[in-house]
């Protein structure tokens, strides 16, 4: 198994290895609408990030600018050190859309093993341990279409990760998961890290946010605040995360934004 | 471009129509349904005999001979059964009406020496069918007269530079319907399977991996290419071919395949075609971007494949089109696979015709344009 660029050096060694993920200035317009409005982040390897924000807060944007799928109004991205958008680097990223994005007619093993190839991974008994991982190995063979939604997450998932990426973004992975397969799904992040992978998970449900090495709190296209969960309730002086973004949100926020707020946070709540 | 990847999605076309049966019917079973019936039509149109009436209104000498040296000319006629019963203009207008009658020739109340205009009365229903009696009638008064003049009518042999003079409508057909059901239905499928891309999610999913929109476009090409080559070979054989069925008990004897007498190489047939199909996938893909349902990418169908059907020769010459109209018949790709295939398979030109090589080169022209369009809007969103 060979995981790519893992951290060479622990993270409390005095020359911390470059970020994995790195964005500067980024900015994206849709004609008026400022969907990422200037975002500076360095997020060293090896750690979860978590993205969280309500829904249209620019979560899925600034992981489409990220990944180079999008491309930014001004501003750079960076991944690996390398500038995106660039597709040779894309293949030592991971990316599970929030949509299954998997083919209906295709059987699990088609699926799998098409998107596998598209990054130049062929090994089988490889693949057979990543639908292993997910629990699909029994499946292999059903036609995507047949799969319970649960089950079509854990292959799209399993699609992102067939080819072991440095860098893993993931947007809303839990999305309709029920909390069993939910708990088994953050495991599976939780050992990725551990070999050295880097996780950007984007999610808009706080109960979550506590499984995240890292969080980055995002509200209309700006980072409110970032940390891990523990430090940012310090900062926040609470012990609930929804009260912390509400705080960080009321710090940052204009008067004439204000009044959304409520409603924005609520949304991070539910 | 990497092989690895063009092979890929290659064989993910492959595979998602394997389980996809309905689609692959249509592919092979709609084009040989539609050919069969058209041959059927074309082939065994009934030829019922015309039934002519001769009726004299004039008063005058010159009209009784005329009406009885038409008669003796018409009776016995091939084709020709006269009937003798109808003496004046109402009744032959009333037995028109009863379809009792086709044609019905008039000598008008004026005919004499002097003016010598005969009438042909039919009933208007049907103008085409009706003048195809015309010619019998005519012949025989041709014949009349030169009967009266004591001369006998001379024969006319047709015979053609290329193919037979009784070649039929169904063997200039063959050659175009070929291309033309391979065009429709590689864009019609293209179209469906990359939209569904677009709204599946599963194009996001392409493009964050590192297989090129090339590539993209070049797999999709290799798998519809395939498909292609299966069809054409299929309509090729049952248009060429033809396997008769003798009588069995109840069952009475068929014919399986059309016939059609060819004299060029169905290989450099299926290389216009095969180029055809290439750039009918990438049109397919390139106009997906301007749809966002299954149905908006039917609704293209008037205006990229009626248009192709009506201007592109498949009916009539591009020179018989009005003039605005022929640039626009000159830069459809149908328009030139099928005179393409009408060079090879009626005239039997090879590769060495500079009229075939025009059409090849145009075509490959035509599908590398839409190559590159396809690959150039492959990134744009779903608006």
């Amino acid at each position: 198994m060979t995981l790519a660029p893992a951290p060479s050096a622990p993270p409390t060694a005095p020359t911390s290895p470059p970020p994995a993920v790195e964005a500067v200035a980024l900015r994206k317009d849709f004609g008026p609408i400022h969907a990422i409005d200037g975002i500076d982040m360095a997020l060293p390897p090896g750690r979860i990030y978590g993205l969280l924000g309500p829904n249209g807060s620019g979560k899925t944007t600034l992981i489409r600018l990220l990944t180079g799928l999008a491309s930014a109004t001004s501003g750079n991205a960076k991944v690996l050190s390398v500038a995106m958008p660039s597709r040779v680097n894309l293949a030592h990223i991971g990316y599970m859309t929030q949509s299954d994005g998997i083919y209906p007619e295709l059987s699990v093993w088609e699926n799998l093993s098409f998107f596998a190839a598209l990054y130049g991974q062929t090994d089988k008994a490889d693949l057979h341990r990543s639908l292993e991982l997910v629990e699909l190995d029994s499946r292999a063979g059903t036609p995507a279409m047949q799969l319970s939604g649960g089950m079509r997450r854990r292959l799209s998932l399993a699609c992102a990760l067939a080819h072991h990426p440095a860098v893993i973004f993931l947007d809303e992975p839990t999305v309709g998961v029920d909390p069993a397969l939910r708990v088994q799904f953050w495991d599976h992040f939780h050992r990725l890290a551990a070999d050295g992978a880097t996780l950007l998970v984007s999610s808009h449900v706080m109960d979550e946010a506590d499984r995240c090495d890292e969080l980055l709190f995002i509200r209309d296209g700006h980072v409110l605040a970032q940390g891990t969960p523990a430090e940012l309730r310090k900062r926040a002086d609470t012990d609930n995360l929804e009260a912390a973004f509400l705080s960080f949100a009321t710090q940052s926020a204009t008067p004439s934004a204000a009044g959304s707020l409520a409603a924005s946070s609520k949304e991070v709540a539910r | 471009m990497n092989a690895l990847r063009v092979m890929a999605v290659f064989r993910r076309i492959i595979a998602q129509f394997r389980r996809d049966p309905r689609s692959l019917a249509l592919l092979y079973i709609a084009p040989l349904a539609i050919i069969a019936l058209l041959g059927w039509v074309l082939s065994s149109q009934q030829t019922t005999a015309v039934r002519v009436a001769v009726v004299n209104e004039s008063a005058g000498p010159a009209g009784a001979v005329v009406a009885t040296r038409l008669e003796s000319a018409l009776d016995g006629q091939p084709g020709i059964v006269l009937d003798r019963s109808v003496a004046d203009d109402s009744t032959a207008r009333q037995a028109l009406k009863d379809k009792k009658l086709d044609l019905v020739v008039v000598l008008p109340p004026d005919f004499s020496a002097q003016s010598r205009t005969i009438d042909l009365l039919t009933l208007g229903l049907n103008p085409t069918g009706e003048a195809s009696a015309i010619p019998a009638v005519q012949k025989a008064v041709l014949g009349a007269v030169f009967d009266a003049a004591g001369a006998a009518l001379p024969t006319i042999e047709h015979s053609t530079v290329y193919g037979s003079p009784d070649a039929t409508t169904l063997d200039s057909l063959a050659p175009v319907v070929v291309g033309f059901f391979l065009y429709f239905f590689v864009f019609i499928l293209t179209g469906i399977s990359f939209l569904r891309e677009r709204i599946g999610g599963t194009l996001e999913r392409l493009l964050a991996t590192p297989v090129s929109r090339a590539e993209i476009v070049l797999g999709y090409s290799l798998g519809f290419g395939f498909f292609a080559t299966v069809q054409v070979a299929i309509v090729l054989a049952f248009v060429l071919g033809r396997l008769d069925i003798p009588a069995l008990g109840p069952v009475p004897a068929f014919a399986i395949g059309l016939g059609v007498k060819t004299v060029g190489n169905p290989l450099i047939a299926y290389l216009l075609v095969f180029v055809l199909g290439l750039g009918a996938v990438s049109l397919g893909i390139f106009l997906s971007t301007f749809a966002r349902t299954e149905l908006q990418i039917l609704q293209f169908i008037p205006i990229v494949i009626v248009p192709q059907a009506l201007l592109s020769g498949f009916f009539w010459p591009i020179d018989q089109l009005p003039n605005l109209l022929q640039p626009v018949a000159r830069v459809l790709p149908v328009t030139y696979a099928i005179d393409g295939l009408r060079q090879v398979m009626i005239a039997g030109a090879d590769l060495s015709s500079p009229q075939v090589l025009l059409d090849l080169g145009v075509l490959v022209g035509i599908a590398a344009v839409f190559m590159a369009l396809a690959a150039a809007t492959i990134r744009r969103e779903v608006a």
